[in-house]
């Protein structure tokens, strides 16, 4: 054990630590041929999210909330040059195919982003956001009609993952 | 570097081994004129077919031979890269579903040196780009840019003139 923990303090590694590692950058590897997807290790997503099959996502949001849905070939993460601070997305967003989100910005609750749309600002609850670059084009929108069919209800969410707040 | 390092950027860059095998490739191309490479290329024509195909398959990075890249190039994130037919200066970087040129346009864009093109960005037609300008993701491109300009939006404008993107390349 001493020597153990001597290695550990002389080389910065151990072979436990060196395997997890090996363990995860092939793992990464893997995902990324298979589902052709790369989610970052430091977003916290909440349970009951959506996301899309057809690949192509590269994700890193601070916090995802529940119910919300993300289509193919999307990109959310920081912006170029301008910290690490990544965009915030609400509870039951919807997120269509082809969309760029980026930099310190938070998407409120319900809020549906169009496709093709290059989000660098902040989004009310319930607004529709669309264009590049991007503006508000409605308000007070209900998108559960986009969400219905693909399983995301809070109902089926529960049951699926223990990341729910209690509550709603 | 040491070699750990080096070893450990390729595997987690998956950018790094589309260049490398883009490279790979260009140098085969030079063998028309050097027949003392040829017996090489028994074994290097097959090499590079494979590793361009897992390229291809695995992360959607198209780096075709008609592409003519200088030093420092790097894709920032895998999928949907398309450079075909094109010519790009030094220190040139590219995001993630960006299309730099097309395989079936007679003539591809002239991009300068150290340019920087964001992610889901196009640049199609046979268009100029300046040296140091930076193409905003998501901007589509199909007319010439002028040096150290910031291009926005769908369809490309220029929003304004002197701006210096070292900040956001990526360090070598």
């Amino acid at each position: 054990m001493r020597y153990y923990n001597g290695l550990r303090r002389q080389i910065g590694w151990t072979p436990r630590t060196l395997t997890l590692k090996l363990l995860l950058v092939l793992g990464r590897i893997l995902a990324i041929t298979l589902a052709k997807s790369d989610i970052s290790e430091t977003s916290s997503l909440d349970g009951g999210v959506y996301l899309s099959d057809h690949g192509y996502l590269i994700v890193g949001p601070r916090h995802l909330g529940r119910g919300s849905l993300i289509h193919q070939r999307v990109t959310i993460g920081a912006k170029a040059g301008g910290g690490p601070i990544k965009p915030t997305i609400g509870e039951q967003v919807w997120i269509g195919p082809d969309c760029i989100i980026y930099g310190q910005i938070e998407i409120g609750d319900g809020a549906t982003i169009l496709p093709g749309t290059v989000l660098s600002m902040n989004v009310p609850p319930r607004a529709v956001a669309a264009g590049n670059p991007a503006t508000i084009i409605a308000r007070d929108f209900d998108n559960a009609a986009l969400r219905q069919n693909l399983r995301t209800d809070v109902d089926r969410a529960q049951f699926a993952s223990p990341c729910i707040r209690s509550g709603t | 570097m040491t070699a750990r390092n080096s070893f450990s950027a390729v595997l987690r860059n998956q950018g790094l081994q589309a260049v490398l095998v883009y490279r790979f490739g260009r140098q085969l191309l030079l063998a028309k004129r050097r027949p003392w490479w040829w017996p090489l290329l028994i074994v290097g024509v097959p090499g590079y077919l494979v590793a361009a195909a897992v390229i291809r398959g695995c992360y959607g990075i198209h780096l075709f031979l008609s592409a003519q890249i200088g030093a420092g190039f790097s894709v920032q994130h895998f999928g949907g890269v398309e450079v075909a037919n094109c010519r790009l200066g030094e220190g040139c970087t590219v995001g993630q579903q960006t299309q730099v040129g097309s395989r079936t346009a007679a003539e591809g864009p002239q991009v300068g040196d150290g340019v920087w093109i964001g992610g889901h960005a196009k640049v199609l037609g046979p268009v100029r780009i300046g040296d140091g300008a930076t193409i905003a993701p998501g901007a589509r491109v199909m007319k010439t840019i002028p040096a150290r300009a910031f291009v926005v939006g769908d369809p490309g404008r220029v929003v304004f003139r002197g701006y210096d993107n070292t900040q956001i390349q990526p360090k070598s």
